[in-house]
């Protein structure tokens, strides 16, 4: 009779008496993403990690179990019993998220393994970098029109300005302003962002299709010119200048990119670049991964607003896309044919991903064609471009 | 401005002005950032050929100093390199001339780069 008893009471204690529809829903999922990240190879040091913490907070939610939730909005705790260490384990590494450690500590080792050569040897990349941004603004607008739903009570203007992000295709920025903006959104947008960029190469080439001629597609570039060190070294100083001084919430993303893109090019501290460029970044999107992916629990994250999410996403993608290709078109006409439009696809962020697909379209048109390290300038400047694109949201909303 | 945006909904009209501003701002800030990028570059060029133009003639050369060029195709006495040779100079590290030319020939091969359109600075043999 005890152990029928035992029994019972074991079930009633096991995920299976507790666990709600969603979170079945959520468990199913995070078996395809981690399906696409292991078979498919899609951006799997990100999408893995994503999805065992999609699996981990659906079965046990208590991982993200927060004592101190009930708190007054001036923060006061209301339960003097609950203390902060009460917290699930996975709720205590999600401090670094919603205190943007994580996105700015990801963008010092984005910045060491960057080289910006190729952005130095060809500036107007910048330009494209700046272009390529038109999908954040487009689905801004999106997403507040979605107050014109009948019965629906649409996005607010943080929310939507957390949404537009996706489109600036930085995980780490869409982190740090959806973080800093709509934390309850946190979990659709980094999912969707760093979805999307796992999909650049199904999502981009159609539309640069779409908008280039197949003589635009054959452009050759010249090959770019050779960049000095000290041209290389002085960069990051300047642009973390002449950023924060024009949008001072930029300082955050901006100053450790650029810190750690100086680490590497100083040549006096290859200890703190390797440290920045491997140990540090590998043990920070372990953290970021896992406890990102926690916040999609079921209950929450199954809801109408977040398929809303997904699609505006997309769009911005593709915004961003188009944006992109079409200024690199501008840019060819006014170079009188001396750039091919296939680079400006590359002005999405989403490093180095893009700049791989600019290459691999071109080659198709031009098997002769070499286009990864012109491609590499607009995606460089995408990342700059992203990070000025959050500032400015920041300031506005934040 | 900024406190009519920190309410619950906003208009249509000042989504769009928030955007067009958004993108005017991303536009201005990495245009000048290439003015000054242009500026730099030819500031520190400007100033490097100074430098070497002050160097003396008599100084030697450093030993294994790698050829550099803006186009490796125009190194060979102006005359474009022949399509089975790279460009530059090349260090080799515990590696022998015939290694370091299989490894040359499926480096060309492989990225489908023809190898005068390639520059090779050094190879080096990594021991476990």
């Amino acid at each position: 009779m005890q152990i029928i008893e035992a029994l019972v009471s074991l079930f009633q204690e096991s995920g299976f008496a507790h666990l709600a529809w969603q979170n079945w829903v959520m468990i199913v999922i995070s078996f395809g993403l981690l399906y696409l990240a292991i078979v498919k190879k899609y951006e799997p040091l990100l999408l893995l990690p994503i999805a065992f913490g999609m699996l981990l907070v659906n079965i046990y939610p208590d991982i993200m179990y927060d004592p101190l939730a009930i708190a007054t909005p001036g923060g006061e705790v209301i339960d003097a019993s609950a203390h902060w260490y009460d917290s699930g384990v996975l709720r205590l590494i999600y401090c670094g998220v919603k205190s943007s450690i994580f996105p700015c500590l990801i963008f010092l080792g984005v910045g060491a393994m960057t080289d910006f050569g190729p952005l130095l040897a060809n500036p107007s990349s910048l330009l494209l970098g700046a272009a390529a941004q038109l999908g954040i603004y487009v689905a801004f607008i999106i997403a507040i029109a979605t107050n014109l739903i009948p019965g629906y009570e649409g996005f607010t203007p943080v929310e939507a300005a957390s949404i537009a992000i996706i489109g600036g295709a930085d995980g780490p920025t869409a982190i740090y302003l959806t973080g800093k903006l709509a934390p309850h959104l946190l979990g659709p947008i980094a999912v969707a962002a760093y979805s999307y960029m796992a999909l650049i190469p199904l999502i981009q080439p159609p539309i640069m299709k779409l908008l280039t001629t197949d003589k635009e597609r054959k452009i050759k570039m010249e090959q770019l010119r050779t960049v000095s060190k000290a041209e290389k070294i002085i960069f990051p100083i300047v642009v973390t200048v002449v950023c924060v001084l024009v949008i001072p919430s930029t300082a955050p993303l901006i100053g450790m990119l650029m810190l750690g893109n100086l680490f590497k090019e100083s040549g006096v501290t290859d200890r703190l670049s390797d440290t920045a460029q491997n140990a540090l970044c590998n043990i920070v999107t372990i953290m970021l991964g896992v406890t990102v992916g926690a916040t999609a629990e079921g209950k929450t994250f199954l809801a109408f607003k977040t398929v809303l999410v997904i699609v505006i996403g997309l769009l911005a993608f593709m915004f961003s896309t188009a944006g992109g290709v079409l200024f690199a078109k501008l840019m060819n006409v006014a170079t009188k044919g001396r750039v091919n439009p296939l680079i400006g696809s590359a002005g999405v962020s989403a490093v180095p991903m893009a700049a791989r697909v600019s290459q691999v379209e071109g080659r198709k048109y031009n098997p002769s064609n070499f286009l990864l390290m012109h491609a590499m300038g607009p995606n460089v400047a995408g990342v700059i471009g992203s990070a000025v694109a959050a500032g400015f949201l920041l300031s506005r909303f934040g | 401005m900024t406190t009519t945006l920190l309410k619950q909904s906003i208009s249509m009209a000042e989504a769009l002005s928030v955007s067009v501003t958004g993108i005017i701002v991303v536009m201005i800030i990495l245009a000048l950032l290439a003015v000054i990028v242009v500026l730099l570059s030819k500031t520190i060029r400007l100033f490097e050929s100074k430098t070497k133009k002050k160097t003396p003639a008599t100084q030697t050369e450093p030993a294994k100093a790698p050829v550099k060029s803006e186009n490796p195709q125009a190194i060979n006495n102006g005359q474009p390199l022949p399509e089975t040779q790279s460009a530059g100079t090349l260090d080799l590290y515990k590696t022998d001339e015939k290694t370091a030319a299989i490894i040359m020939a499926i480096v060309s091969n492989e990225s489908g780069i023809p190898l005068n359109r390639l520059e090779f600075k050094s190879i080096k043999l990594i021991e476990e």
